[in-house]
């Protein structure tokens, strides 16, 4: 089913097909919009001034922006960390529980190592974290292509491994002492990430985050790995025929996979919330998952749909200050989105299939 | 709801007086910031709610409550965006946002600030604490004068009761303890078993895991699990043993087969608040105990196990009580303390 993820970076792509493309990317936001709108108006509410007022408070003035971005930042993340697997036709929901277990190294390292070395603390805690979550990824990679394990059941399984490890390290060995609540005590302040905006929580971390799509454009489009991984996805046989190694690409994009889940618990951890704690992640992997197939598993389809859904998090909350419109709203938008967004690429590949001569 | 609307589309500019209850004119509308777990837990964030409705309609201030689904990261925008849109009080839920807010109130003077279940230094800053392990303490102490008496209904001669608790927390584990002590106070010997359902809302597992108790010869089973507890109670009324509530009275979701409950006050605590505020008497800077002394936390009032509980019992817990409050009976904090040597 992922297989039909991957039709993206071929430039050979005649303008109706690019256009069907940016409608695609739309499309499922529309509908959205459309039953939002509907549910709305059912509950006596106008549509139009709701949406004005989401709008205003996703992209009004500075200050709600960098909101909006900074809810963008952990999807920037777990989004690349998803589509890399899934254009490789790897299914892998694993980067939930490789973003929390990067978190929870990051925070260790933020607060453990001697405030004295100063802002040193971040690449080192970046750099455990990816370590973490690579390793985290490595398991379920290696038995995907070594012993034909079901990544799906492997990943989802890990998640809840990884719940359980954090959850008994924030309550035990790590649990701050002065709290009420499962918090580890807080990093260093020379190991916080600089804020872009303030007073805006926007951090370093978006910077980090859009980095790390770059490098993954270029991942995909410039690199003799990226270029194997995308035919593993395409075709195992083929790969098999033309001598590609189908279990090397598969471990290969896991263990990317896990580290640039690791740098984004790390970015969390060290420039959000300065420590881990329980609800550290709401579900980060899972809207990634959404981002990554919304956008396509493309660049700049992720960072769009990463700052759409980071847009419907800070708006959606903040709208309640000014209405009535409870949080739920927000939900069904996010879900429809979801749901049209798959929709999408089922009629994407038929629109392909038809095509093809 | 079309005033709303319009109300929602100006809100930056200024919550123009006309819109508001000519009663609050000059008091800024104030903002309920709803913890994990979100409204309808029918514990915690349901029973502030209740005391944030209340204190408004007494008061005639405008308020909203505020939902989020990543309520731990996004906390510090949400309340900067209230400050900013003139909101004169928030209150926060959430135990996360105790740090963002120290700092928040430095920049917004003007606004008043409330945290729960923490202190947290400001003038406009106004910490709510509750003394869980007090009223615990009390249940405790109840349950194990009651386990051993075989002339109530249900009750077996073995002296074991049983706790059960959401998840493994200092904020959990805090009520835990106190539950014990009580218990140990009254029978040093007593066994009380304690299980972990891993979950605030199963109460599938919460009724699995008390029938697992009441076959172990634990006949009174209190529990610390928000909707998990519901099966607790569910499978004491069945197997014709008891539960012990929390947070709020839930003594009559099995009249009968709910022993007590120990009452957390968060509705009086958000009310009282909200009073003060609309007032001008906003406790800035102050931290609010809300233990036994204050009817903070109480046990509830037995309406259908009073009678079958021998007065003896309520008269000795009554007097704990009073031990406490008067300082003679210091209960373990496990937030303020750690963990005691009886307790892992």
């Amino acid at each position: 089913m992922v297989n039909a993820s991957v039709e993206s970076h071929s430039s050979a792509m005649s303008p109706s097909i690019w256009l069907e493309k940016g409608f695609g990317l739309a499309f499922p936001f529309i509908v959205a919009l459309v039953v939002a709108a509907v549910i709305l108006l059912v509950i006596g509410e106008n549509p139009i001034d709701i949406f004005s007022l989401m709008a205003k408070e996703s992209f009004g003035s500075e200050r709600r922006i960098a909101a909006t971005l900074s809810a963008a930042t952990p999807l920037l993340f777990t989004a690349v960390a998803t589509a890399v697997c899934f254009r490789t036709g790897v299914f892998n929901v694993g980067v939930e529980g490789a973003f929390v277990v990067g978190g929870i190294a990051a925070a260790f390292i933020g607060f453990s190592l001697p405030a004295g070395m100063g802002f040193t603390i971040i690449p080192v805690a970046f750099a455990f974290a990816a370590l973490v979550g690579a390793i985290w990824l490595y398991i379920p990679g290696v038995l995907l292509a070594k012993l034909q394990v079901d990544e799906v059941v492997s990943t989802l399984m890990l998640n809840f491994v990884a719940f359980g490890v954090t959850g008994y390290l924030v309550n035990g060995p790590l649990l701050s002492e002065v709290s009420g609540n499962n918090v580890t005590p807080p990093v260093h302040e020379a190991a916080e990430l600089t804020r872009l905006m303030p007073p805006s929580t926007l951090h370093a971390g978006f910077i980090v985050g859009i980095l790390v799509v770059i490098a993954y454009a270029v991942w995909t489009r410039r690199t003799p790995t990226g270029f194997s991984a995308a035919m593993v996805g395409y075709s195992q046989r083929f790969s098999r025929a033309v001598g590609i190694s189908v279990p090397a690409s598969i471990i290969l994009v896991m263990v990317l996979s896990g580290v640039v889940a690791g740098f984004g618990g790390a970015s969390h951890a060290l420039g959000q919330l300065h420590r881990f704690t329980d609800g550290f992640s709401p579900g980060y992997g899972f809207t990634g998952m959404a981002v990554a197939l919304l956008g396509r598993n493309s660049a700049i389809g992720i960072v769009l749909g990463a700052i759409l859904f980071g847009a419907l998090a800070s708006a959606g909350t903040t709208i309640q200050l000014f209405s009535n419109i409870p949080l739920d709203l927000v939900n069904i938008i996010q879900g429809t989105v979801m749901i049209f967004a798959v929709v999408e690429i089922g009629r994407l590949r038929l629109l392909t299939r038809r095509a093809a001569p | 709801m079309k005033k709303l609307s319009a109300l929602a589309i100006g809100a930056t500019m200024a919550l123009s007086a006309a819109a508001m209850p000519a009663t609050a004119q000059d008091v800024a509308p104030a903002a309920l910031i709803i913890s994990q777990g979100g409204l309808g837990d029918g514990s915690w964030n349901d029973t502030a709610f209740e005391g944030f409705e209340a204190g408004l309609e007494a008061t005639g201030i405008e308020g909203r409550p505020i939902e989020s689904n990543d309520v731990a990261a996004q906390g510090e925008e949400i309340m900067r965006r209230a400050a900013d849109a003139g909101f004169g009080l928030v209150i926060s839920l959430e135990w996360i946002h105790g740090e963002p807010m120290e700092k928040l109130a430095v920049d917004y003077p003007d606004t008043d600030w409330v945290i729960m279940n923490q202190t947290r230094k400001g003038d406009n800053i106004a910490s709510v604490v509750f003394a869980e392990h007090e009223g615990s303490y009390l249940a405790g102490a109840l349950a194990a004068q009651v386990t051993t008496d075989t002339s109530i209904k249900g009750i077996n001669a073995e002296p074991i009761i049983g706790v059960i608790a959401a998840v493994k927390s200092p904020g959990i584990d805090k009520f835990l303890v106190g539950f014990i002590q009580g218990a140990m106070a009254i029978n040093p010997d007593i066994e009380v078993k304690v299980a972990y359902a891993e979950s605030f809302g199963d109460p599938a597992k919460g009724e699995q895991m008390a029938n697992a108790m009441f076959d172990e010869g634990a006949d009174i089973v209190y529990h610390v699990a928000g909707g998990t507890g519901i099966g607790v109670i569910e499978a004491a009324k069945n197997a014709g043993h008891y539960a012990i509530g929390v947070d709020t009275d839930q003594d009559g979701m099995a009249p009968g087969s709910v022993l007590t409950s120990m009452i957390k006050r968060v509705d009086v605590a958000v009310d009282e608040i909200i009073q003060g505020y609309a007032a001008g008497e906003f406790p800035g800077g102050e931290i609010m105990d809300f233990g036994l002394a204050q009817n903070g936390v109480a046990l509830s009032d037995m309406e259908y196990t009073k009678d079958i509980i021998p007065a003896e019992y309520l008269e000795k817990v009554e007097g704990l009580k009073q031990d406490i409050i008067d300082g003679k009976i210091e209960v373990w904090d496990v937030s303020a303390q750690g963990y005691p040597d009886f307790f892992k």
